[in-house]
């Protein structure tokens, strides 16, 4: 009875999945975002060791149910920036289950070595971010 | 003549081709566009016969170059971190007013507001049948004969820009600093010679492993075995142009 048993897996997963979003979808709309509840509603960019990865706390805080304690001090310091200074802040020890990784394992959280520009945001994105689209060191360049 | 004519007729390929036949042929091309655009004249003609993902190389057995130089692009990697861009620009000293390869980004949706960001580094695909190698009224851009690089003589170059309309895939710039157009050319005179023919400067740039560069007759290669590897997807760019191109884009 193979079939029986795959399809009342799915159907749960399904019900799992539907409560999940019901409850993150009542509190996105429902809700006024707070600061001190979900964190600063301005995105982390963040630029090494490649340029730029957009987190958003909203996303996580608000939208996926985390605490502020889930991720600080633990895995995080609140203070923005402080991880890009770690030498090992890569993708590797992502991999390793440090940092993002901690979650985004493909088991809690879609797997650190899938979906990259789901984070990642490219020069493209920080520039449309920081100069308003046009690159840093646009001057006259060759235009006529 | 008919576009179902047009469509019948056998491709007279590249080589030996006199100026006075490719001429006519241009002429030709004025007298039915009005303009000659971007080289695909015969784009008139219905693309039924394009032949679709695996264009450049489903009927191939026996690549016409040795080493045929290849990239594989592994698309989904790209995360736009530029640092290719930035090595290109270092080792084959690229004004920041144009680019040897550069990296596009789309939006696709995956959801009724939900968008996918996807990053599609692009470059010279070094094709088989360079419409920019046809148009050269100089032969200053010529296939490479040995390896198949799409090259360019900057002494022959007059700046026409003809290769520049010519090129689908937009992969070439008019540099001021020579008087003449530039392009990728593999880095054959920097980085592909520095390392004995084993990677180009992009390639040993990019952290995530995105470019693949590679010799299709050698079945060894990564390159190789990405592009043969079962049941995954392989694509080129714009395929119904014909040009052949050696520059392959798959999601690994």
């Amino acid at each position: 009875m193979k079939f029986n048993d795959k399809s009342a897996q799915s159907l749960l997963t399904l019900l799992v999945f539907g409560a999940v979003l019901f409850i993150c979808g009542g509190q996105a709309v429902g809700e006024e975002y707070d600061e001190e509840t979900y964190g600063p509603e301005a995105p982390i960019i963040f630029v090494k060791p490649v340029k730029a990865v957009d987190f958003s706390h909203k996303v996580h805080t608000m939208g996926a149910g985390l605490e502020c304690d889930s991720c600080h001090d633990g895995i995080f310091q609140m203070e923005a920036g402080n991880a890009e200074q770690n030498d090992d802040f890569t993708m590797e020890s992502l991999y390793a289950g440090k940092y993002c990784g901690a979650c985004h394992d493909g088991d809690m959280a879609f797997a650190s070595n899938k979906r990259c520009t789901f984070c990642h945001i490219g020069v493209k994105g920080f520039e449309r971010l920081h100069n308003d689209g046009k690159p840093a060191d646009a001057g006259h360049g060759g235009g006529h | 003549m008919k576009v179902k004519d047009l469509e019948k007729l056998k491709n007279e390929g590249l080589e030996n081709l006199p100026s006075g036949e490719r001429r006519r042929f241009l002429q030709f091309g004025l007298s039915v566009t009005g303009v000659f655009l971007g080289g695909t004249v015969l784009s008139l003609a219905s693309a039924n016969k394009a032949q679709g993902a695996l264009g450049g190389m489903s009927p191939a057995k026996k690549f016409p170059y040795s080493p045929h130089y290849t990239m594989v692009i592994r698309q989904n990697h790209c995360i736009d971190c530029e640092r290719c861009k930035e090595a290109c620009q270092t080792t084959n000293h690229v004004p920041a007013y144009g680019y040897r390869t550069t990296i596009l980004e789309q939006a696709r949706p995956i959801g009724p507001e939900e968008n996918e960001r996807i990053f599609m580094p692009v470059l010279c695909n070094h094709c088989n049948r360079p419409p920019c190698v046809r148009v050269c009224p100089t032969t200053a851009t010529y296939k490479d004969k040995v390896t198949g690089i799409v090259m360019m003589d900057y002494k022959r170059c007059i700046g026409c820009k003809t290769c520049m309309a010519a090129c689908p895939y937009n992969a070439r710039y008019f540099k001021e600093e020579n008087r003449a157009v530039d392009k990728c050319n593999f880095c054959v005179d920097t980085k592909l010679k520095e390392s004995g023919g084993k990677t180009t400067a992009c390639a040993e740039a990019c952290p995530a492993n995105v470019r693949v560069f590679g010799d299709l007759t050698d079945s060894t290669s990564k390159a190789y075995k990405l592009i043969h590897a079962p049941e995954k997807v392989v694509w080129v760019l714009r395929p119904e142009t014909g040009a052949l191109p050696n520059v392959f884009y798959m999601n690994d």
